[in-house]
Order: structure tokens, then C-alpha cells, then sequence
């Protein structure tokens, strides 16, 4: 009863309008955000496929040919004049922002000369967007462009081959591409899969680093403030236990930190399905992803997905015990932000780890023994552990985090039902000060 | 006897904050622990409190010891922390609440706490605001209010009337006589300002360096030092002991 006295005000102190209104506002941004990103892929892949602007400076029946050949393929021809030497003005001219310019004696040194000859391509970067890059056509695409074309149009213009031929003496060689996970294979593309793994794997890492941070926080700002204002001295000197103290505080953390959870799952949910609709849709045509994944064992069912939520709660307990102890050393209010230090390195140094590299592979040994013994590795590397069939590195990863976690809790708890409550503190800037001031 | 504190003593690693300290306080006694900052008030309080434990000694409460029983103790106790705050985002009537539904779980009894501290802490209609808009005084009477709702055999309280103005100051200090001579409820405080003391107190004891050097009432004090007032024994007392730590 006491228990729940106690819980209630802490649910009340840690879900105040401000968390709530936070929580709300990231699922609607995360949901908008999607639908953004989205419209802006189908944007993009509208462009790319269709619109290609082109400057003929050389003007010939062959250059015509060409242009004609392009359209054929499939893309719209935007024609522009050749209107400045000053690359930008030419693009401002021309109300573009990638230019494909075919020079005077284009036609000459191809046909006659059979010589090789350079195009121009001129192409605009407005910002350092990861949108920006997908819009543009690069140099390389440019010039197949053109090459295709000029191969088709000589080949069958010049050498009167038939395009069935043509198909045949451009590409002799296709691929049946397999890709073999443990001892399933499937008809499809190692790329395809690891596309696919890799925006569904997305989703668990940032989760993890952002509720490992917030339930820090929230129970370091909890415990100093207690410490603070001596609420916690009033608290403890009333006839209730330090353990119900200890634990309705880790409790409602854990609860607060699992509601943002889910509303960051949601909202990440709907961002990401979102992207890969339109992902889906770009690729209608090939191999369905989904059951090349199902075939090679790599979906995830409903006892992976229970797997991943154990190791993630682990993950909230240990720093919620940690943050106890961190909580429990600031002796001044301004401490308060700087405590949550220790504890972003460990989510960060695996959190980057887990995006990069395989950390279960990586070399020299040293890094990988380093990563594993931060216990949050485990929980990033959980999807992939699982989906690859490596169970006996999250079962071990999962043993060292419970291990973890219970000396941190016996410490907490040693620190929580002893003196050093009230004494224990870093001063870590005051200590320096009093040095200084001594020498 | 309500409080019979025995040769309670604390030892950090190298320092000695409480030396064998001993005096005992009565039903409806107001005790006050006087002496310089760092003396060992806040240190003796808190064993009394049952939040650190003692390394010597044992403090006996209401016939609980501290050491052995220190769930039971916290059952006749109150205390209140020099310069205290409560939840900033609970309104007065929210933090009453909270604590009476700590110190017992049967709701009748915890609405009787809370209709008696919001007699005794006078706030009104500012018991509906939040706790982050009350002044320094007005927190201070709802915690006062707050650690004698419960009619505790001993409330104990540090620094009462720190930072407060000279009208709040006087009203709790009022408030601490009543409820000693009406409700023969024990107080155990600790306070820097003199006044105050010989004002409130029955009985007076001053540490200093972690030992209790005398114990007696402020008069009784007053007639063996030669002394005017409480400030002046006080001065004497403590400089003494500073003589005898040279010597």
C-alpha cells in the first residue's frame, strides 16, 4: 500500500504535462516526418527516371538519332540552348539543376574520327542532404545515358543489327544471383537482403540509445533532486522502507521509460513504413523481399521480437541502477547534467559499433571483448544475433547483462540502505578548486 | 521518557563528528542541541533519526532503540531537514496527502493528518497552488505543519526557523510551544539563533567538535556561567573548549 503511496507520486513527478506533451509531439513528427521523407523518394525517383535535360551544341541527324533513342528508353527530353560559358548562368538559363551537354563535333569524332569524345555534365549541389544526393543524376549515369544510346543508334543506324541481336551483344552474360544464410538459401540478392535487414534493424538501435539516455536521466534528476531539496532525508526518516523508496522509483523509471518506448516504436513504426511503402513500390517488379527473408529464416516471429523486449528491459534496469549511484553523487544541481555522461559513452560507443560493423566478427579481438563487456552491446546486437541464428552469443550476452545488473543493484542497494546516501558525493570542480587554492 | 540518547557516537574515516553524546528528553520537552557549524548537531540528529547509523551508542526512542529497532522508531518520529524543500510540482493539499499516506495506510486516519495540517500550516486556499510557487516561509510552515500532522511522540527538527522573516519565525516558534504544552508532544531541535532558544526551549545542550558539553535549562545555564544571556554562556562554552583543545 505504502508501495503504491509511493509509486503514484512517482509516476505523477516523472509524467508530468511536459513528458506527455514530449511523447505526443514525437509520434506526430515521427509519423509526419515519414510521410515526408516518403513523398520526397517518390519525388526523387520520379525525377531521376524521367527527365533528362540536354544541350545539343553539335545539332546532326546523328545527334538527333540520339536524342531520339533516349526518348525511346524511356525518359522525357527537356532540350536547352547553350546560352552562357558560365556554368551557373548556363544552369539558371535553363532552369535546371543537371545539364548533359553534347559539344560541336560530337558527331565528327564519333562517326568519322572514331574517336573518343567527352560530353559535358554539369549538375548543381544546393546542400549536403542525404535527399539532395539521391535527387541529382551523377557524371556516371549521364554518360551511360548517352553511351546506350549512341551504341544503339550506331549498331543498328550504322551496322543495320536488329535490337533483339543488339540485347544479346550488349549483355551476353546475365546472373541467377542466390544468397545462403547458415544452411538456407534463396533466389535472391545478398544487397536486397541486407537493404531489407538493415531498415528493419533500424528501428531497435535508436530505440535502445534513446530510452537507455532517457530513463537515465529521468532517474538521476529524480534522485538528486531528492537529495537536493532532502525530500529523500524526509522520506527516509518516515516509517516506510529505503527498498520501497528504491524500488518505486526504479519501478515508475521502467514504466515511464517503456511508455516512451512504445510511442517511439509507433512513431518510428509509421516513419518507417512509410519509406519502405514507397520502397516497395519502387521495387514492384522483382523478387518480393518478404518471403525470400521468411525463406531463409530471417523473419522475425513473436518469441524473437520477446527476446529482443528482455534484453531491452535488462537494459533499462542496469541504467536505472547505475543512475541511482550517479544520482546519488551529485552535491550540486549543475552536476546533474553532466551524471548522464558515463552513461551516453557506453550507449554511444556500441550504438555507432552496432550501425558500422558486425561487432561479433570485428578485429583486432580486443575491440569485440571491449564492446561486449558495455552492456548495452548485447541488446543492440540482439535482432542480428537472433535473425543470424547466433543464440548462443545473445544467451551468453544476455547472462552477462543479468550478472551486471545484479551488482549494480547490489550496490545500489548497498548505497541506498547505508550512510553514504547523505555523504557520498564527486565535487569533482570543488576538489580542484581546493587544490589549486592550497598550492 | 520519550528520548534517552546513550553515548551515541559517529566516526567517519578521520573524523570524529559525535563523541559519546548523551542527554534524554521528556514528554511534552522541548530540547534544543546548540553550537557552531560543523559541532555535530545535524550528525546527532540524524542517528536520532535512524538515517545513519551510529558507530558507538544507541539512542532510545519512546522505548525503540535506533540501532536495533530503527522501523519502529521511525514510528513515533518526525523530522524535519535544515532547509528542507518538498515536491515542487505537487500542490500543498498533493504533498499532505502523499506523507499522510506514508505514515499510515488507514484513510481515515490519513484524512484527520491532513485536516490538522492544514489547520496548523494556516496557507488556505494557496494549499490548491503548486509547491514550486510557495515562498521560502510559506514551505516552511507546510513542512512544519507536515511533521507534526501526525501527533509523533518526538518531532524532531533542524533549523525550524532558518531564512525566515521575524513574523514567520515568531508564529512557528509559537506554534512549537503550543503543541509541546497542549499536546505534550516532544521536540528535539537544533537552531544557531540564541533568541530563539531561550524563547522556545525547556532544556538546552551545546556541542561542540561532536562532544555535549552541558545540558541544563537556559536559566540554570545562565546562573552557572554568569552569564546574561544564552549567547554569552554559549560563547564561553565553546571557547573553552577551544582553550582545553590547545592545552
Amino acid at each position: 500500500m505504502k508501495f503504491l503511496t509511493l509509486l503514484k507520486k512517482e509516476l505523477k513527478e516523472l509524467l508530468n504535462f511536459q513528458t506527455i506533451l514530449t511523447m505526443v509531439m514525437m509520434l506526430v513528427v515521427l509519423s509526419i516526418l515519414g510521410e515526408f521523407m516518403g513523398g520526397a523518394m517518390e519525388e526523387s525517383a520520379d525525377s531521376q527516371a524521367g527527365t533528362v535535360a540536354i544541350c545539343d551544341d553539335d545539332k546532326t541527324e546523328f545527334t538527333a538519332d540520339l536524342i531520339n533513342q533516349i526518348e525511346l528508353s524511356g525518359y522525357t527530353i527537356e532540350m536547352k540552348e547553350n546560352t552562357s560559358e558560365d556554368k551557373a548562368q548556363l544552369l539558371d538559363d535553363a532552369d535546371t539543376d543537371y545539364l548533359i551537354i553534347i559539344p560541336q563535333g560530337f558527331t565528327q569524332s564519333i562517326l568519322e574520327e572514331k574517336k573518343t569524345v567527352d560530353i559535358e555534365y554539369i549538375s548543381r549541389v544546393n546542400n549536403a542532404s542525404v535527399m539532395s544526393a539521391v535527387d541529382s543524376m551523377d557524371s556516371a549515369s549521364a554518360v551511360a545515358i548517352i553511351q546506350d544510346a549512341i551504341f544503339t543508334t550506331v549498331m543498328t543506324g550504322q551496322y543495320g543489327i536488329a535490337i533483339d541481336e543488339l540485347e544479346f551483344i550488349s549483355m551476353p552474360v546475365g546472373v541467377d544471383e542466390y544468397t545462403v544464410v547458415k544452411d538456407k538459401s534463396a533466389n535472391a540478392s545478398s544487397a536486397q537482403i541486407q537493404s531489407h535487414m538493415m531498415s528493419q534493424s533500424m528501428l531497435i538501435p535508436i530505440v535502445v540509445f534513446v530510452l537507455v539516455i532517457m530513463a537515465s536521466q529521468m532517474i538521476i534528476n529524480a534522485v538528486a533532486t531528492e537529495k537536493l531539496d532532502k525530500t529523500l532525508e524526509t522520506l527516509l526518516s518516515a516509517p516506510v522502507s529505503r527498498f520501497s523508496v528504491l524500488g518505486a522509483k526504479m519501478t515508475a523509471a521502467a514504466i515511464v521509460a517503456l511508455l516512451n518506448a512504445l510511442v517511439y516504436m509507433i512513431g518510428f513504426g509509421n516513419y518507417m513504413k512509410s519509406i519502405t511503402d514507397m520502397q516497395g513500390d519502387l521495387a514492384a517488379g522483382t523478387q518480393a523481399t518478404e518471403s525470400v527473408i521468411e525463406q531463409l529464416g530471417l523473419n522475425m516471429g513473436m518469441t524473437d521480437y520477446i527476446l529482443v523486449g528482455l534484453q531491452l528491459f535488462v537494459s533499462i534496469l542496469i541504467s536505472l541502477s547505475v543512475s541511482l549511484i550517479l544520482g546519488a553523487l551529485v552535491s550540486d544541481a549543475k552536476e546533474t547534467q553532466t551524471m548522464i555522461l558515463p552513461i551516453t559513452v557506453l550507449t554511444m560507443i556500441p550504438y555507432m559499433m552496432s550501425l558500422f560493423i558486425d561487432i561479433n566478427t570485428v578485429e583486432p579481438a580486443i575491440l569485440r571483448y571491449v564492446a561486449w563487456a558495455i552492456p548495452f552491446t548485447h541488446t543492440f546486437t540482439a535482432i542480428s544475433n537472433i535473425s543470424f541464428g547466433n543464440m548462443g552469443i545473445y544467451w551468453a550476452g544476455f547472462a552477462y547483462q543479468i550478472v551486471f545488473l545484479a551488482v549494480c543493484m547490489f550496490f545500489a542497494v548497498k548505497l541506498f540502505t547505508s550512510d553514504k546516501i547523505f555523504t557520498i558525493s564527486l565535487n569533482l570542480g570543488q576538489k580542484k578548486k581546493f587544490k589549486k587554492n592550497t598550492k | 521518557m520519550v528520548l534517552e540518547v546513550k553515548e551515541l557516537s559517529k566516526q567517519y574515516s578521520k573524523v570524529l563528528a559525535a563523541n559519546k553524546v548523551s542527554f534524554s528528553i521528556e514528554e511534552g520537552e522541548i530540547f534544543a542541541l546548540i553550537g557552531p557549524n560543523g559541532a555535530g548537531k545535524t550528525t546527532t540528529i540524524r542517528m536520532i533519526s535512524t538515517l545513519i547509523k551510529p558507530t558507538g551508542g544507541d539512542a532510545i526512542v519512546a522505548g525503540f532503540s535506533a540501532v536495533n529497532e530503527p522501523a519502529r522508531v521511525r514510528e513515533n518520529i518526525t523530522y524535519l531537514p535544515d532547509e528542507a524543500g518538498a515536491y515542487k510540482n505537487m500542490t500543498g493539499n498533493d504533498y499532505l496527502n502523499f506523507m499522510a499516506g506514508i505514515f499510515t495506510t488507514d484513510l481515515d486516519k490519513a484524512r484527520e493528518y491532513v485536516k490538522r495540517a492544514q489547520e496548523i500550516c494556516g496557507l488556505g486556499e494557496r494549499l490548491e497552488d503548486k509547491i514550486g510557487s510557495y515562498s521560502r516561509g510559506m514551505i516552511r510552515k507546510l513542512l512544519l505543519a507536515r511533521a507534526v500532522m501526525t501527533r509523533p511522540k518526538l518531532a524532531i527538527l533542524d533549523e525550524p526557523t532558518s531564512g525566515l522573516d521575524v513574523i514567520n519565525a515568531i508564529e512557528i516558534r509559537k506554534l512549537i510551544k503550543r503543541l509541546a504544552s497542549e499536546e505534550k508532544m516532544s521536540f528535539l531541535l537544533s537552531s544557531h539563533n540564541m533568541l530563539e532558544i531561550e524563547f522556545v526551549s525547556d532544556k538546552v545542550g551545546i556541542i561542540s567538535k561532536g562532544k555535549l558539553h552541558v545540558v541544563g535549562k537556559p536559566c540554570e545555564l545562565k546562573a552557572k556561567y554568569g552569564c546574561d544571556n544564552l549567547e554569552e554562556v554559549f560563547e564561553k562554552v565553546v571557547n573553552s573548549d577551544e582553550v582545553s583543545d590547545i592545552a
